[in-house]
């Protein structure tokens, strides 16, 4: 019934198949018992309370579960717990550092670089994947680093020009 | 014509919400959980159009984890809901209309559980013949959708003699116009938290765009007084029309009233698309009729809107498409008629831009048709026929008078003369693209119209902790109301936004300040400060005064506190306005509100609106002739809609709007077959991304308003998306010669029509 969906209902009722799992979720060391098969933006919002991953498609096509797993940029529906023992997320809760901003959300903000927001974490964490990557993207390079990422709101005019800026004030990060 | 005050200083504001929204820390309603908190699923109709014979739930009972099931017998008060008219069940009794009818609904302790409950209901159904068409819905044997039948409304317009009109007529054109079934597509889908609260209360924590509504409407269906009901409708992750409505607001508060726990649900994107609203479906027929001096002499267009299954505001849409069918042009001779029809599609309800996108869709195509039958540039042709300051709306009625529609057409004349030269002195250097340039304009109404309950309100008061409190029964689903309120407030009152509290969405908190829809919230904040901003500035001034006995006039607002204005150039802060709290005693307010109603045409005409905002658009496209695909490489828009508050907020709504037109144009329609959805999430129901907009568009705002418009700034959350289809259509046909009647506009039809293009071409030289 819900697409893309990776637990079942018998495995959810046993217990015997859960799994201890050991990551760093923004640089603090997790440790917990978990299915293999739970989704990690299931895990993230409902275990560890981080609901700045949000959960729109449930299926890898809109990207407002992008999380940073070992510094690629990947869709937390499309992960399941098995595969991120060991692993160190970054979520947008990781993103600024020491309560100051960082620029790439400083960008945003003065940019109109969103307006609900609810695509926002996903497209700063792609865009700090793009930055990371990417010394000076040109415009093709913006476009195909966010192409997965959908914003019903702002129509990317406000995304582009924060991006710019970021790119424009060779912020290095 | 004059530059309208000097609104406002600072207009480029960091959003109040900003900061949350980029560090991931906003809580969104569905993002909330609780304690005990349960997990609601809903089973919606295997079926478009059944009886239901029986509902059993004994086995899904027996699962372990499952803490409540509903059905239509637990529903302690009126089982319908709908904004205007309640026709639709909350859970049905025996009537299945569409695929998204609700059957029963299961709270567990977790969404696996809810789930697995709902595979064990077991409903028989008797299936009956489905009405997928509105042509289908009008047979005269149809079965009948609802007891007075299957036309949910028709409304009409008549001036002159149209039939004179046509007969003077130099060319006459007649086309059909087809539009799709769009999909909101937020963000976030729909859903929240109900909690259970003491004596019987609850509390909902779901996004709307009129908490007061949703309390009356609850209160219905739940059967308990309206004050035991808390709407917190703020923030969504957007909503354009589609979250106006209920949604899963009745099954979470009726699972949480049985189960005595909160019960969150959160809608798949599955769920979402089968369940939720959409933009009305519409075949409209248009025959128009020129002289040959370009004046347009009679138009008769006749509209047939897919309602689907369910009122909500199906026939104010229709009034919305029946009124605007003229657009912003003097037209002597006309008559309109349209049809709301039930069908078993979906519902199809409340979406910006309500009805005007398809009909302005039909009417500048067939501007730029007839332009081209008599040989004369379009927009020359808008001209000669265009409204003037003081010309009567679309209905004969008076409205607030404004140049806007001319405005507007020259303003993106201008733009179309200058990319037309730049094409022309650089096209594509690719043999298999060709590019193409149209325009198009409109004229959109705002506020509920005439004869509709359109209130507004507000409250501002000196809080005890020493803020400027500021209180709007609206909803932020994305479009920025807060910065909005921030600018105004600040602005009229001179006071910084520190000393501010925004207060909105809680109807615990809100005074009713009407529905945020309709492009009205801008404007009625900016009304309701005028109202108020000089009773609260007495009452404060007032106070400082006994306070310090420096008296009324000597002082004024401003940042931080009160200011004494005592000598020329000097200015000095007497009191905070934490100091001024401070002194308040108990038997004392500083409390100003205020309850008025949304500005309309004083002629009694149904629907009829009063304020209009303009819009104009110039698309660029370039066509990859090997593929057929049509790429929009600029979407650039003038806009008249009075002063900017926030241009972030504004540039923002023009372009967000214009791209989900572009998406409205050539990507979306939620496919239907036999009344089930084929489109069901993101994959297959496109919408467009990064790689399908212009990389930079042009908004141009058109601030001033006409000499002594005591109306302030018009709302701009729609404009931008209505008249963006003809203009792609009509840069489409500058490219290739094809005019395209059905949206969204396929490659293959492109493809199509520009092979036998070339094959014409060849053939002619061949000759
Ligand atoms: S929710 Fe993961 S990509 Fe859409
Ligand atoms: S800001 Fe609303 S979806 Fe991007």
């Amino acid at each position: 019934m819900d697409q893309g969906k990776a637990v079942s209902v018998q495995d959810s009722l046993k217990t015997d198949t859960k799994k201890w799992i050991q990551l760093k979720i923004n640089n603090h060391e997790k440790k917990l018992e978990v299915d293999p098969t739970t989704r990690l933006v299931d895990l993230l919002r409902n275990e560890f309370k981080l609901t700045g991953t949000k959960i729109s498609c449930g299926i890898g096509r809109c990207g407002a579960c992008s999380v940073m797993i070992n510094g690629s940029l990947v869709n937390a529906c499309l992960v399941m717990a098995y595969q991120i023992n060991n692993a160190s997320i970054t979520t947008i809760e990781g993103v600024a550092e020491d309560s100051s901003l960082h620029p790439i959300q400083q960008a945003f903000l003065e940019e109109g670089g969103f307006q609900c927001g609810y695509c926002t974490p996903g497209m700063i964490m792609a865009v700090k994947s793009l930055v990371n990557e990417t010394l000076n993207p040109t415009d093709e390079q913006i476009q195909l680093a966010l192409s997965g990422n959908l914003c019903r709101c702002t129509g990317y005019g406000g995304i582009i020009r924060a991006v710019k800026r970021v790119i424009a004030e060779r912020v290095i990060i | 014509m004059q530059k309208n005050q000097e609104f406002y200083k600072n207009r480029r504001r960091i959003r109040p919400d900003g900061k949350a929204k980029v560090t991931g820390s906003l809580s969104y309603l569905t993002d909330l959980s609780f304690s005990n908190m349960l997990y609601g699923k809903i089973l919606r109709s295997s079926y478009p159009h059944a009886i239901i014979k029986s509902i059993n739930t004994d086995h899904a009972e027996k699962l372990y984890g499952v803490k409540a099931i509903i059905t239509h017998k637990d529903i302690p008060g009126l089982n319908r809901f709908g904004i205007v008219t309640p026709d639709q069940p909350v859970l049905c009794e025996e009537h299945v209309r569409y695929v998204g009818d609700a059957i029963a609904a299961v709270a567990a302790v977790s969404v696996e559980i809810a789930e697995k409950a709902l595979e064990l209901i077991k409903v028989e159904y008797e299936v009956l013949p489905i009405l997928d068409s509105p042509e289908k819905s009008l047979e005269k044997d149809a079965p009948k959708l609802h007891p007075e039948g299957n036309i949910l409304h028709k409304a009409g317009f008549k001036t002159g003699d149209m039939e004179a009109g046509f007969a003077k007529a130099a060319a006459i054109v007649e086309e059909t116009y087809q539009v799709p079934r769009q999909m909101h597509a937020y963000m976030e889908t729909e859903g929240g938290v109900i909690v259970p609260e003491k004596d019987g209360a609850i509390t909902v924590y779901v996004g709307t765009q009129h908490g007061y509504k949703d309390r009356f409407q609850l209160s219905r269906i739940l059967d308990i007084p309206e004050e035991k009901i808390r709407i917190v409708s703020s923030p969504m992750g957007g909503s354009f029309g589609g979250k106006d409505e209920l949604n899963i607001q009745p099954y979470g508060a009726v699972l949480a009233l049985v189960s005595g726990c909160p019960v969150k649900i959160h809608q798949t994107r599955k769920e979402s698309l089968i369940a939720g609203l959409k933009r009305h479906p519409m075949k409209i027929t248009m025959k128009t009729g020129v002289d040959s001096e370009g004046r347009i002499l009679a138009n008769q267009v006749n509209i047939i809107a897919d309602t689907g299954a369910y009122a909500t505001l199906g026939p104010a849409i229709l009034d919305f498409s029946v009124e605007h069918a003229a657009g912003p042009y003097m037209i002597p001779n006309m008559v309109t008629e349209g049809i709301s029809v039930f069908t078993n599609n979906g519902v199809s309800g409340e979406f910006r831009g309500f009805g005007g996108n398809q009909v302005t869709f039909a009417l500048e195509g067939q501007i730029d048709r007839l332009a081209e039958k008599i040989g004369m540039d379009p927009n020359e042709l808008r001209r000669r026929n265009i409204r003037k300051v003081d010309d009567p709306g679309p209905l004969g009625h008076r409205i607030a008078p404004t140049n806007g529609a001319y405005e507007v057409l020259e303003a993106i004349n201008k733009k179309l003369t200058i990319k037309t030269n730049q094409l022309k002195d650089s096209p594509p250097n690719d043999k298999w693209k060709v590019r193409g340039i149209g325009t198009a304009i409109t004229m959109h109404g705002g506020g509920l119209g005439y004869g509709r309950l359109d209130p507004a309100g507000g409250r501002i008061s000196l809080s005890e902790k020493g803020k400027i409190e500021i209180a709007f029964g609206f909803e932020e689903a994305g479009q920025g109301i807060l910065g909005v309120i921030e600018t105004i407030v600040t602005e009229e009152l001179g006071c910084a936004p520190e000393d501010l509290s925004i207060v909105i969405g809680d109807t615990a908190l809100v005074p009713s300040s009407g529905s945020t829809t309709a492009s009205r919230g801008t404007s009625m904040v900016w009304h309701a400060l005028q109202r108020m901003k000089g009773a609260f500035e007495q009452q404060i001034l007032n106070k400082a005064s006994a306070i310090t006995s420096v008296s009324v006039s000597q002082m004024q607002l401003g940042r931080g506190g009160v200011f004494s204005i005592t000598k020329a150039n000097s200015y000095a802060l007497l009191l905070t306005y934490d100091e001024i709290a401070k002194q308040i005693n108990e038997n004392e307010t500083i409390v100003v509100s205020t309850n008025f109603d949304f500005p309309t045409t004083p002629d009694p005409v149904d629907g009829g609106h009063f304020l209009y905002t303009f819009g104009a658009v110039l698309a660029q496209v370039e066509i990859d002739l090997l593929t057929g695909k049509v790429k929009v490489i600029d979407l650039d828009q003038s806009i008249a809609a009075g002063p900017v508050v926030s241009t972030m907020g504004y540039i923002g709504q023009i372009e967000g709007g214009g791209v989900m037109s572009l998406g409205y144009t050539l990507m979306e329609d939620a496919l239907m077959e036999g009344g089930k959805y084929i489109t069901e999430n993101l994959d297959s129901y496109l919408i467009p991304s990064i790689l399908d907009v212009p990389f930079s568009m042009d908004t141009e705002a058109i601030e001033q308003l006409v000499e002594g418009d005591p109306y302030g700034p018009r709302g701009v959350g729609e404009i931008g998306t209505v008249a963006v289809a003809p203009a792609i259509a009509k840069a489409i046909h500058h490219a290739i010669g094809y005019w395209p009647t059905r949206l969204p506009i396929s490659s293959e039809e492109i493809l199509f029509a520009s092979s036998q293009r070339r094959q014409r071409q060849w053939i002619k030289v061949r000759q």
